[in-house]
């Protein structure tokens, strides 16, 4: 008892040892004593309990062998075309070739969306973010709401990591490390010489998983980090914090933090094993984790038909854990192999035919032929495609209970069904430690065999991955896997050097307002500056919510001063010290002043002869005399048309009668066109203000029904169309008001008209050149996709799209067109699909509040099908507001006495509702002359719908 | 593209009809014979153990127990889950950790350490000087510096 008491003593003794160091004076007269303490010898020797010995940068090196562990690279898999996906197995398939004659262990894990790092990065990148209004959601409020949104759902991200075994390791190896604290003194480099002998070959390792297909780079030590505990604690939640990562390389010791993390345990032959968390935030927790493997497998048609065999498991609405064991077999093992199968069967068929004279079963023919087939596949090529890999693939779930894991489990085996069996083997135990980094294979059962290209068709690194991590929330991907969508509409210019245009196109009600007014609310309030231009003025609404009505300012572009749309001030004068920076100031802005000049005598041009009766506009001498005209007037910011006017009649070319002629025709049309042109002594100019919000809506423009040619459209029509590429190029004005760098939004509602008129492509020229030098995000929403496609290289400028639901087969491949994904290859049904309630929604009375899909693609690369989802409920003043339906039982509604007395549907109830907005004379000008016009501008007036596209979407 | 395992190559059935020209009713594969020779074996060697005698009777009855072990035993097996696999899947079945439900170590108590107030110092070096009293005064402090060590608390190492 006392000797056991003493022997303790000393183990403690090195604990002691630290505070003892403080008496080092004494040691001097007690130096007999200090010898006889035990020093590092009383430390007991720890090994650890798995085969991991040490992690050396991404090297992990057990008892018997060293493995090289690399991070793969997400690929993206939706919208691509089947000879893209084709072309990643076969580069997949490639690679895996390469290391014949070595181990592999795949292992896919996840990491819950780390919403604290997106906010904190949110925040971070909200620079001259708006103040807060009194008594309204502040900033601080509004990302707490947008973090609880994100934590109430489940959304894991998935990593992939792959090792590979690098070589054996033999007895001195061994030796060397056992002896390493000693020989480090003595001898250093005989410690390193062992990882030192293989950096060749890791370095070949590098660069045969890093090339494209893989695309594996060396994890790091945090990312060892992360899988080592991943794999330890498995099946348990995340940890929320995980011990510092040590700069130097991990010992045995240090491998306990692992391993101490959760201990495994079962009852024989039970369906789970359990796991219990030990250290950290899962202290105490439970999981019961259920291991599964793959079983036989049917043949699948992997680009065409079916999902990437691994990433199907995905679709679970749980986090699912991958671990595979692969062997890539050298070529002369399967043929000497095969050859052994072949003979089997031969003697098989001798048994039945000659020795018993039976039938031999069909299966034996199909298996030689088979064997023929697979020995055919090996020696044909020069690729490697044919080479053979055994492998094992097992996978986990986990849940609280037992219950709770068995049935995610049989929700994988009903995922695979019918083509691939989901086996749930007895050694749970077992098994799941073949999670752990470095163990060994627990048993040969479920062995499967095939060829580089069927283990590289499971694709594991197949993502949805769309977006950045520092934008705005959008919602989350809808295809294979959930994961929330965030996009920062200024990375692009940037970060990445590419233009800001952004295209937008749905079909009536396909959520086009709520998704652009949610970017416009969510960057408005990170600090960006917007100008919208909506022609039908809902988005008005936007600039009543609490919180940015002080910084918002509504402008009716039919109501506004006179000369607000002088297209000679729409393009802004170039500034001098905007060209500070280039290598002439003095000659680029000069360059540009020029350039802006031609501009406006371009617009100028192109407005009179748009407003021109058709035939009189197509006339050569219209154009030659409207030329000179306009001409003679010049370019300089404070001209108006009315002088082009009377420079037309003062006209003394041979055209002289016919400048008259188109001189009467416009002057007949100047009171129309008052917008156009400035009072004297009034220049609606002359203020500057500085608004966070502007937005110009133009409700009671009249505007042609869609695919009415040029040559049909009514005054009115042709004035609308003209007012409305007028106040784009407004909108566009307001961006050089503001400095350089800022970040600056506009948004051009009905963009269709940019195709319509000459100068549209100007505009989207200028777009394109300075939203990136400007740092601006341009967006254009239409219902038809066509308008955009129009423009001669609109496309190549695009950076970003959006595209909603669409009926007609024509713009549903045009949509495609748009996001640059392969046409006709089967995504037009997508297009259609999005957001689409299924069953019997045509009897339904309540209305399909289901949030909106659309297919986003990010500009970086990314395509994906995503959920618009703004419905925390911090948002829901935005909501409301956003909402653009008609509800004829809406409380505002039912105080106006016009919509109880008729149905919304009938015109003149809006053009009587809208009548104190129109311009007195134009409105009475209508009354008098133009009756039919009367229908055709109501309807425009409505919603945000413009008439025809209804009956065309 | 159609991508497919090698599988069914490896799930060549090989089975002994029996010898030419005399087909047995039954068809077994040749895992099952091996298995059989074995189970007959050790059944034959447990009857001897227990006393049955070596007759007609007994080792017709041993046949019969053979052929139920057999059957037994190859239900339990397949391509997919060949007899070498079981037997270790069965071994690691046994060797897994169990739950501990006995609890270990139990409460620390401290109530065997003796606590001073002070720790033993040294003597003024004028008291020192009394001869007499050296030996005890060193005795003493012996004693005090086993008193100082913690006693019945079990380390953490």
């Amino acid at each position: 008892m006392f000797g056991r008491r003493r022997d303790r003593d000393r183990r403690s003794a090195a604990h002691v040892a630290q505070h003892a160091a403080a008496a080092r004076d004494d040691r001097k007269v007690y130096s007999k004593r200090g010898r006889r303490l035990p020093g590092e010898q009383a430390v007991p020797n720890y090994t650890p309990s798995i085969s991991a010995r040490s992690i050396d940068g991404h090297l992990l090196r057990t008892g018997q062998e060293v493995y090289a562990w690399y991070r793969l690279a997400p690929q993206r898999w939706s919208f691509r075309s089947d000879s893209q996906r084709q072309d990643l197995i076969a580069a997949i398939a490639g690679q895996y070739a390469e290391l014949q004659g070595r181990w592999m262990h795949l292992r896919v894990t996840n990491r819950p969306y780390p919403i604290r790092m997106w906010a904190e990065a949110h925040v971070h990148n909200a620079v001259r973010r708006l103040p807060d209004t009194p008594g309204t959601l502040s900033f601080d409020d509004y990302m707490v709401g947008e973090q609880q949104q994100l934590m109430g759902r489940s959304m894991a991200e998935k990593e992939v990591y792959l090792g590979v075994q690098v070589q054996t390791r033999n007895m001195m190896d061994r030796a060397v490390e056992r002896a390493a604290p000693v020989l480090r003194k003595v001898f250093p480099d005989a410690v390193d010489a062992e990882l030192v002998a293989i950096e060749s070959e890791i370095d070949h390792l590098d660069q045969v998983i890093g090339s494209a297909g893989l695309e594996g780079r060396p994890a790091t030590a945090e990312e060892m980090s992360w899988l080592m505990h991943r794999s330890c604690s498995l099946g348990l939640p995340a940890p929320r914090n995980l011990p510092a990562v040590p700069g130097a390389p991990w010992e045995p010791e240090d491998l306990a933090s692992f391993t101490d993390a959760a201990d495994f345990h079962q009852e024989p032959y039970a369906p789970t094993v359990t796991v219990r968390g030990r250290t950290g935030s899962n202290a105490g927790i439970k999981r019961h984790v259920a291991v599964l493997t793959v079983g036989l497998m049917h043949g699948l048609q992997i680009p065409e038909q079916d999902d990437p065999w691994v990433q199907r498991s995905d679709r679970l609405p749980a986090a699912v854990e991958w671990s595979a064991r692969i062997y890539v077999r050298r070529p002369e093992e399967v043929s000497g192999e095969l050859q052994r199968q072949m003979s089997k069967v031969r003697s098989q068929v001798r048994h039945y035919t000659d020795e018993h004279e039976l039938d031999p079963p069909q299966s034996l023919a199909r298996q030689a032929s088979r064997v023929l087939e697979i020995d055919d596949e090996m020696t044909s090529g020069f690729t490697a495609l044919g080479t053979r890999v055994r492998s094992w693939w097992r996978l986990a779930v986990s849940g609280p209970t037992e219950r709770e894991a068995l049935r995610l489990a049989q929700g994988l085996l009903d995922l695979y069904k019918p083509k691939v069996a989901i086996e749930h083997p007895e050694a749970q135990y077992a098994i799941a430690r073949e999670f752990i980094p470095g163990e060994p294979l627990s048993a040969s059962a479920y062995l499967r065999r095939g060829s580089v290209l069927w283990a590289a068709s499971a694709v594991p690194t197949a993502t949805a991955e769309v977006g950045d991590r520092r934008g705005i929330l959008l919602g989350e991907t809808v295809t294979a896997t959930r994961r929330p969508v965030a996009w920062d509409p200024w990375m692009a210019q940037e970060l990445r050097d590419s233009s800001g245009l952004t295209a937008m196109v749905a079909g009536l009600g396909a959520g086009k307002s709520f998704l652009g007014g949610g970017i416009v609310y969510k960057t408005l309030r990170a600090g960006a500056h917007w100008t919208l231009l909506d022609p039908s003025g809902p988005l008005a609404a936007l600039c009543e919510l609490p919180e940015l009505k002080p910084y918002a300012r509504p402008i009716n572009l039919l109501n506004a001063q006179a000369g607000i749309l002088n297209p000679y001030r729409v393009v802004a004068e170039p500034q001098l010290d905007h060209f500070m920076d280039e290598e002439d100031p003095e000659r680029a802005w000069r360059r540009e002043r020029a350039l802006a000049a031609a501009t406006r005598r371009r617009l100028v041009l192109d407005v009179l002869s748009g407003l021109l009766p058709f035939e009189v506009a197509r006339l050569p001498q219209t154009r030659i005399v409207l030329l000179r005209a306009v001409r003679t007037v010049g370019g300089r910011p404070d001209a108006h048309p009315g002088q082009v006017f009377e420079a037309l009649r003062r006209d003394a070319s041979e055209h002289h009668e016919h400048a008259v002629v188109v001189a009467d025709f416009l002057d007949e049309m100047r009171e129309r066109m008052s917008l156009l042109i400035p009072e004297e002594d009034a220049d609606p100019y002359n203020e500057a203000r500085d608004d966070r919000l502007t937005v110009l809506t133009m409700a009671g423009l009249n505007l042609p029904k869609d695919g009415t040619g040029r040559e049909h459209w009514t005054d009115a029509e042709a004035l609308g169309v003209e007012m409305l590429n007028l106040a784009a190029w407004l909108t566009q004005r307001s961006i050089y008001e503001r400095p350089k760098d800022l970040r600056k939004g506009v948004w051009i509602d009905e963009a269709f008209f940019l195709s319509e008129v000459p100068t549209g492509r100007v505009l989207m020229n200028r777009f394109a050149r300075d939203s990136r030098k400007w740092n601006v995000r341009v967006l254009l929403s239409s219902q038809i996709p066509a308008d955009f496609l129009k423009i001669q290289g609109f496309v190549t400028l695009l950076d970003s799209v959006f595209v909603g639901r669409l009926d007609d087969d024509q713009a549903q491949a045009d949509a495609l067109r748009l996001l640059k994904v392969p046409v006709g290859a089967g995504y037009e049904q997508v297009v259609a699909s999005l957001g689409r309630r299924p069953g019997g929604v045509r009897t339904n009375l309540e209305r399909d509040r289901a949030p909106r899909q659309f297919i986003f693609a990010d500009g970086a690369g990314g395509v994906e099908r995503v959920r618009i989802d703004f419905s925390g409920p911090h948002l829901e003043h935005l909501r409301n507001s956003l909402d653009t339906t008609p509800d004829a039982l809406r409380e505002g509604a039912e105080s106006t006495e016009i919509e109880v007395s008729s149905p919304p549907q009938d015109p003149f109830a809006y053009a009587e509702q809208y009548s104190d907005e129109y311009d007195d004379e134009l409105a009475a000008d209508l009354e008098v002359g133009l009756t039919d016009e009367l229908v055709d501008s109501a309807h425009g007036e409505g919603g945000n719908r413009r008439p025809g596209r209804e009956g065309a979407a | 593209m159609r991508v497919r395992t090698d599988d069914e190559v490896y799930r060549v059935d090989a089975v002994w009809l029996g010898p030419p020209k005399a087909t047995f009713p039954w068809r077994a594969r040749y895992v099952a014979w091996g298995v059989g020779i074995v189970v007959f074996l050790l059944v034959t060697a447990v009857q001897r153990q227990v006393g049955f005698g070596f007759d007609f009777i007994n080792t017709g009855w041993g046949f019969v127990i053979t052929i139920a072990l057999t059957r037994f035993i190859c239900s339990r097996i397949s391509h997919e889950r060949p007899l070498s696999s079981v037997m270790t899947m069965w071994v690691r079945e046994l060797t897994s950790p169990r739950e501990t439900t006995s609890g270990r170590g139990g409460a620390a108590s401290a109530a065997r350490i003796r606590v001073n107030h002070q720790r033993p110092r040294k003597r003024p070096k004028k008291r020192a000087k009394r001869a007499s009293a050296a030996t005890p005064s060193q005795h003493r402090r012996q004693q005090d510096r086993r008193q100082k060590e913690v006693r019945g608390v079990r380390t953490p190492a």
